[in-house]
């Protein structure tokens, strides 16, 4: 049932919108509960919420955070050992990376000119270079890495987070997507599947439109006054209340009547946290909004802090335009330096800001794609799909800070050494969050299904 | 269920033991394992495949361990390394099958790997025969399952309350609830029944003149005539159809990963909708739809190939191509396989309501369905033709279906074709003729004739060549549809863990041995199987198709299975709450009086035959089933609640009351463009606005779809992956895998759609424009219309007074915001989405 409400106008104007804090200690076992209430977790949590900061297409990890000096010696020369019996194109032989590597921080990680913003918070990255997907297509990989599984119509993992946590904020959803991909597997990617409605992501905008444009669909009346739909609603809430007198008790009729209450608030909560004119002008510099290069990732990323604040729980932002982003099969230098460029400043300036908000705390950032590249070259300056070996970062939420976790072989095809498959790195997400993925499970058609079904190694050794 | 599958692999162990025994090879074979292969398995293996753990069954650190392999089968085959688990695991050629799974074994190893292998895989001191013997499966045991018992027609059982009943069903029913000492709510009244059943069988409100006829009609069969009327609107079939399309998992795109347009499959929907409007029996709608291109043809007269009949035909084998496909697979097999598999698992749930599926990896965990089982049957789909080609992006099949003005315009262009041809042919021979006049005798033709040719030949001989390319270019388009035909016919071998990297034993294609028996006549060679396949479906004695259609039918009308898994008859799924009532359901369906007495020569002609048996009874009739639950007593039952009772069963297991229904997703769109006097009525075909195959959602994220129309929610495009909002508002289905078992949620955002969507908006608009309209109406009176029209009652009182005070004293353009407000609020309310 939906949170009961008797209140008005006075008290929407009075409450808090950010996080409510409460917390029930039962996942719903039937409607009776409220299914996104917050809920404690199996064991204490690292972190209470996500932020996904998805580059979409593949970074190429031999470029950016994952340095590999034989690669840059053997540049022209072949593979000295076997391509992967399924390639998604040929490619040829070894491509030596068109950027430079240093270290940074007291870590002294090699971070490449890529990414030289995000390279000052390298002492609070978690990177992990081994981690390896099975399918070398875009959109079996992105199912893959956000629902599990690249075959099943299975629950997001967002979805999973939701329904095992519920959500902070009961005036916003408990799952946010801004700006997704609608190709490559589309609302799967955070769809609820088989999971009860409320746990399906929200989507705000698309990513083949600038993201100030972004909005959650029927969010706003475009004719009433606001005092003109709270009458209605009232009249509304009459007829409803009446119905029910004749009905007698019924529970999804009264969670009706209350839902368009939650509804009216949702309206008033969403226009708040999505005003970014509250914001500072040095935070707004701090994320890129100042420059076009990066004023339509760094919004992203500033909704996303705001979203995080005001407690949902797991927010996904999609760097992706109308091509597929980072896929450079081709003219890699040209392709990788522009999306870095757009995102590289941003995604520091969300690191720097959730950090001086005590936000880093709790709050667990992923960075990546849906695989790497190959480091053998395809034409004379592009890389293929390579879901063998490639890099995804953690920040915050406790993650072990300033190390690299993992290993590619020597020229970066093959993750070799702590291998973590996409079913492991689901299997931490959720562990990150409190949540044991063995025991996060939902009958449905029967079965108990997992988010990370019958596999997954939680990898302890990345958690502080 | 670990142990069911038997073993298979006795024989190769036995060629290990014999490689043993015999001198040479064994030698320098135990020589390799000593000084090699054994600290290689110390080394990085049995940690986890040893004394203390034995991951997967297997253990490396004994002879004995070593030849019997794990769960997955022998880890060796002695001499063959290409066939070894083993080595298939450790080159990491398989993606779900690599050890040790941190890091790949040195080439070195590897090397000494296979050299073993080669050599017979010796170990020392292992001289029996170790065999993980399989338990064979003991189908009489597992045939006591409740949904593989045959079907008895139950006798009707006694009741006390004798004047409540109607219907042999309602006793049933009542015994049940007596049992449990609760009573039948009391009958509702006219107008809530009207409403009730409108709905239910046609997805639409009830117009206000079917109102006032039922109102009138005083007769004792008035309750009969409705629900015959509404059987008979071709609206039953839009509503019915598109249960069935549920469970179908019908789709206009394929969605995953390549969103492209199934721009035929409309085809296979308009099919289904007749279907159900023409009462087509089950069993042979069944019949159809698995192997419809296999069924004989009828006398119609026509050639085959423009038999509107056997184009009807194939077009219901689009059933089986209509699932979602990894159409940009690059592992080919891995594709074909994947594909098999969804065929496999649809049909099980669809049909038989198992998890078929679930067999593709391992034996049922739960039901009695071994691997062989899944791959017996898979042969069956594999030996049908569901791809043209397999190479990304993989393209479907569909079989032709043209008309004799198709065909006639196909072999008129083929005829334009072969004229522009001969006439570039014949101008080439006479210029060249012209040419080799104007040269000295004796003399040969130059190599490139036509560069010889006169400027003009040249350019009227391009002429002629662009028009011919023009016209190659342009054939008619012959109508396709959707479907499978067969192809080479194979069997499949079992694919351990699921992948076609690791093979085991060969199935012959047969049905699962549960249901059908050890002693199956082996399936032609010359055919897929698909045909004997759903003709076993719906042979009158099978214990699982009557009855899970007879299930999903009772869903559909009381919004709860008396199996709530109606796509579950499994050890997983639920018992059903009324198993005499499903029973006598199901024998109903099939026409059985009682077992034995069936007519069978009826249901094993080619066509069906004749539908009648004995009594005169259609058998697989659905219209027949839905009257005898219409006019039951139980389905006439009001939704009034009772404490006593609700403290009893909260559920409603039992039926003591109808159960509120919120209305589904299609049915709340369509009621808006009804009730607003918008919706159109048109029937049938295609409103994609991409062609066949073409892109849906490309990478550019672009959304080409339009939901901009006022047809019936049937017949608007269903995208996966982006289907329409309003529908996934409401609890539409996924559209990619079978479901006959809608959930309700409530959840804000529904209620974010009615405050603020524009399709709730114009339908207000229009609802209060059209009361408006009428200048000689009171408030009072439009008031009384919106509520006749919207909840097919008048309004109270008291109701007029709130919405007459809600308008307040406004006029002008004011007066219509005001008005169009009010209706708003009675399209988004409780009593109009609800059905009591």
């Amino acid at each position: 049932m939906l949170r009961a409400s008797g209140v008005g106008f006075g008290w929407l104007a009075a409450a808090s919108l950010l996080a409510e804090q409460a917390t029930a200690d039962v996942r719903p076992a039937s409607e009776d509960a409220d299914p996104l209430a917050p809920r404690q977790p199996d064991f204490p949590a690292r972190a209470k919420r996500v932020i996904f900061l998805f580059m979409k297409g593949g970074p190429s990890h031999v470029d950016t955070f994952d340095y590999k000096p034989k690669l840059q010696a053997d540049d022209g020369k072949p593979l000295p050992f076997d391509k992967p019996r399924v390639q998604f194109a040929p490619t040829g032989n070894l491509l030596r990376s068109p950027w430079k590597f240093r270290p940074y921080g007291e870590s002294g990680i090699l971070v490449s000119e890529l990414f030289p913003h995000v390279a000052q918070h390298v002492d609070d990255l978690c990177i992990m270079n081994s981690v390896h997907g099975t399918n070398a297509a875009h959109g079996g990989a992105l199912l893959k890495l956000h629902t599990g599984s690249d075959t099943f119509v299975r629950p997001s993992m967002g979805s999973w987070v939701t329904y095992g946590l519920g959500t902070e904020n009961r005036n916003l959803p408990g799952f946010l997507t801004i700006c997704p991909t609608l190709a490559h597997g589309g609302v799967k990617n955070w769809g609820a599947a088989f999971l009860p409605a409320h746990y399906q992501g929200t989507p705000m905008g698309v990513a083949s439109a600038p993201s100030s444009q972004a909005r959650v669909k029927f969010i706003a009346n475009g004719r009433l006054s606001r005092d003109e739909q709270r009458r209605q609603l009232d009249l509304l809430a009459a007829m409803n209340r009446d119905h029910l007198a004749q009905t007698g008790p019924h529970q999804a009729l009264e969670a009706r009547l209350n839902s368009f209450e939650l509804a009216f608030r949702m309206q008033m909560a969403m226009p708040e946290a999505e005003d970014l004119s509250r914001e500072s002008a040095a935070t707004h510099k701090l994320y890129g909004l100042d420059d076009p290069v990066t004023a339509d990732f760094g919004r992203q990323c500033l909704l996303a802090r705001r979203f995080a604040e005001r407690g949902v729980r797991f927010v996904q932002v999609t760097h992706s335009d109308t091509n597929v982003q980072w896929d450079q099969h081709s003219q890699l230098k040209e392709g990788h330096e522009k999306n870095s460029r757009e995102v590289d400043k941003p995604i520091a300036g969300l690191l720097a800001d959730l950090k001086s908000r005590g936000l880093l705390d709790d709050t667990l950032v992923l960075w990546g794609g849906e695989f790497g590249r190959t480091p053998t070259a395809q034409g004379k300056d592009g890389r293929d799909h390579n879901p063998y070996g490639f890099t995804m970062w953690l920040a915050g939420g406790r993650s072990k800070a300033g190390i690299r976790y993992g290993a590619t072989d020597d020229y970066g095809y093959y993750a070799a050494e702590n291998k973590i498959h996409i079913h492991d790195l689901h299997a931490t997400l959720l562990a990150f969050l409190g949540l044991d993925h063995e025991r996060l499970t939902y009958r449905y058609a029967g079965r108990d299904f997992r988010l990370t079904d019958v596999h997954g190694d939680v990898v302890r050794d990345i958690m502080t | 269920m670990r142990g069911l599958r038997p073993l298979v692999f006795v024989g190769m162990i036995g060629v290990s033991a014999l490689a043993l025994a015999a001198d040479g090879p064994g030698d320098a074979g135990l020589r390799v394992f000593e000084t090699r292969i054994r600290p290689l398995f110390a080394r990085h293996c049995t940690a986890c495949h040893g004394e203390k753990e034995q991951n997967s069954g297997l253990r490396l650190d004994t002879s004995e361990g070593i030849l019997a392999g794990g769960d997955s089968g022998p880890a060796v085959v002695p001499g063959k390394p290409g066939e070894s688990l083993l080595l298939t695991a450790v080159g990491y050629g398989a993606d779900d099958l690599q050890m040790p799974p941190d890091k790949k074994l040195s080439d070195k190893e590897i090397a000494a790997l296979r050299k073993w292998v080669e050599l017979g895989a010796a170990v020392p001191g292992a001289t029996a025969e170790r065999a993980v013997r399989r338990e064979a499966l003991d189908l009489e045991t597992e045939r006591q399952f409740w949904s593989f018992q045959p079907i008895q027609r139950p006798p009707l059982p006694e009741v006390q309350n004798a004047g409540w009943y109607q219907t042999p069903l309602d006793r049933f029913v009542l015994e049940k609830l007596e049992a449990a000492g609760l009573s039948p709510a009391p009958p509702a009244d006219k107008r809530t029944l009207l409403r009730r059943v409108t709905y239910d069988l046609t997805g639409l409100p009830p117009a206000p003149k079917d109102i006032e006829a039922f109102l009138a009609d005083d007769s004792p069969d008035a309750w009969q005539r409705v629900v015959d009327r509404l059987l008979a609107s071709p609206r039953y079939g839009e509503r019915w159809g598109r249960h069935w399309l549920d469970v179908a998992r019908y789709a206009d795109s394929n969605g995953l990963d390549e969103n492209i347009a199934h721009g035929n499959a409309w085809r296979y929907r308009d099919y289904v909708v007749a279907a159900f409007n023409g009462d087509e029996p089950f069993d042979r709608f069944v019949l159809e739809q698995l192997a419809g291109d296999l069924l004989p043809s009828e006398t119609s007269g026509e050639p085959l190939e423009t038999d509107p009949a056997r184009h009807e035909r194939l077009i219901a084998t689009g059933y089986l191509s209509l699932g979602p496909k990894v159409l940009a697979e690059v592992d080919e097999t891995k594709m074909e396989m994947d594909i098999v598999d969804e065929q496999i698992d649809s049909v099980g749930r669809a049909f038989l309501g198992l998890t078929l599926g679930c067999a593709r990896c391992h034996d049922h965990k739960f039901d009695p369905l071994p691997t062989d089982d899944y791959y017996a049957l898979a042969g069956i789909f594999k030996s049908t033709r569901t791809m043209e080609h397999f190479t990304k992006i993989a393209r479907w099949w569909e079989n032709p279906i043209p008309t004799p003005a198709d065909l006639a315009r196909k072999s008129a262009h083929e005829r334009q074709v072969a004229d522009a041809k001969a006439a570039i042919d014949e101008r080439v021979a006479r210029a060249t003729e012209e040419l080799k006049a104007s040269l000295e005798s004796g003399a040969a033709l130059p190599k490139d004739v036509e560069a010889q040719f006169p400027e003009k030949t040249k350019a009227e001989l391009k002429r002629l060549r662009d028009e011919l390319a023009k016209l190659e270019k342009s054939p008619p388009e012959l109508p396709t549809a959707m479907g499978v035909s067969d192809r080479d016919i194979v069997n499949v071998q079992v694919h351990v863990r699921g992948s076609h990297l690791t093979l085991g034993e060969t199935v012959p294609r047969r049905f699962p041995l549960v249901l059908a028996g050890r002693d199956q006549p082996p399936l032609p060679a010359d055919s897929s199987g698909r045909l004997a396949l759903a003709r076993w479906l719906v042979s009158p004695d099978h214990p699982l198709v009557s009855r899970v259609i007879a299930n999903r039918i009772w869903r559909w009308h009381f919004s709860r299975g008396l199996v709530a898994t109606t796509d579950n008859f499994g050890r997983l799924g639920e018992r059903p709450t009324h198993p005499e009532l499903l029973d006598w359901l199901a024998a109903e369906i099939v026409g059985k009086r009682t077992p034995g007495d069936v007519d069978e020569a009826g249901l094993e002609s080619e066509d069906g035959g004749s539908r009648m048996e004995d009594g005169g009874i259609p058998r697989w009739s659905l219209k027949r089933l839905h009257r005898s639950i219409l006019l039951s007593a139980a389905y006439r039952m009001s939704s009034a609640y009772d404490a006593h009772a609700a403290a009893a069963d909260p559920e409603n297991r039992l039926l003591w009351r109808f159960r509120l229904r919120r209305l589904e997703a299609e049915e709340i769109r369509d009621a808006l463009l009804a009730v607003s006097g918008r919706l159109e009525q048109t029937m049938g075909g295609s409103m994609l606005n991409v062609a066949n195959r073409e892109f849906i959602f490309n990478h550019t994220s672009e959304d080409k779809t339009s939901y901009d129309s006022r047809r019936r929610s049937l017949y608007l495009p269903v995208v996966r992956n982006h289907l329409y909002e309003v529908f996934s508002l409401f609890d539409y289905n996924d559209a990619s895998v079978p479901n006959g078992n809608r959930g309700t949620t409530t959840v804000a955002p529904q209620a974010l759609f009615l405050m603020n969507g524009e399709p709730v908006m114009e339908a207000a608009d229009a609802l209060s424009r059209t009361l408006l309209s009428d200048g000689a109406l009171s408030d009072a009176e439009r008031v009384q219309e919106v509520y006749e029209q919207a909840y097919g009652r008048p309004a109270s009182e008291r109701e007029v007074e709130r919405a007459v005070a809600f308008l307040g004293s406004e006029a002008g353009a004011e007066r219509e915001r005001a008005w169009s407000n009010v209706c708003q609020a009675v399209l988004a309310s409780n009593e109009f989405v609800y059905i009591r």
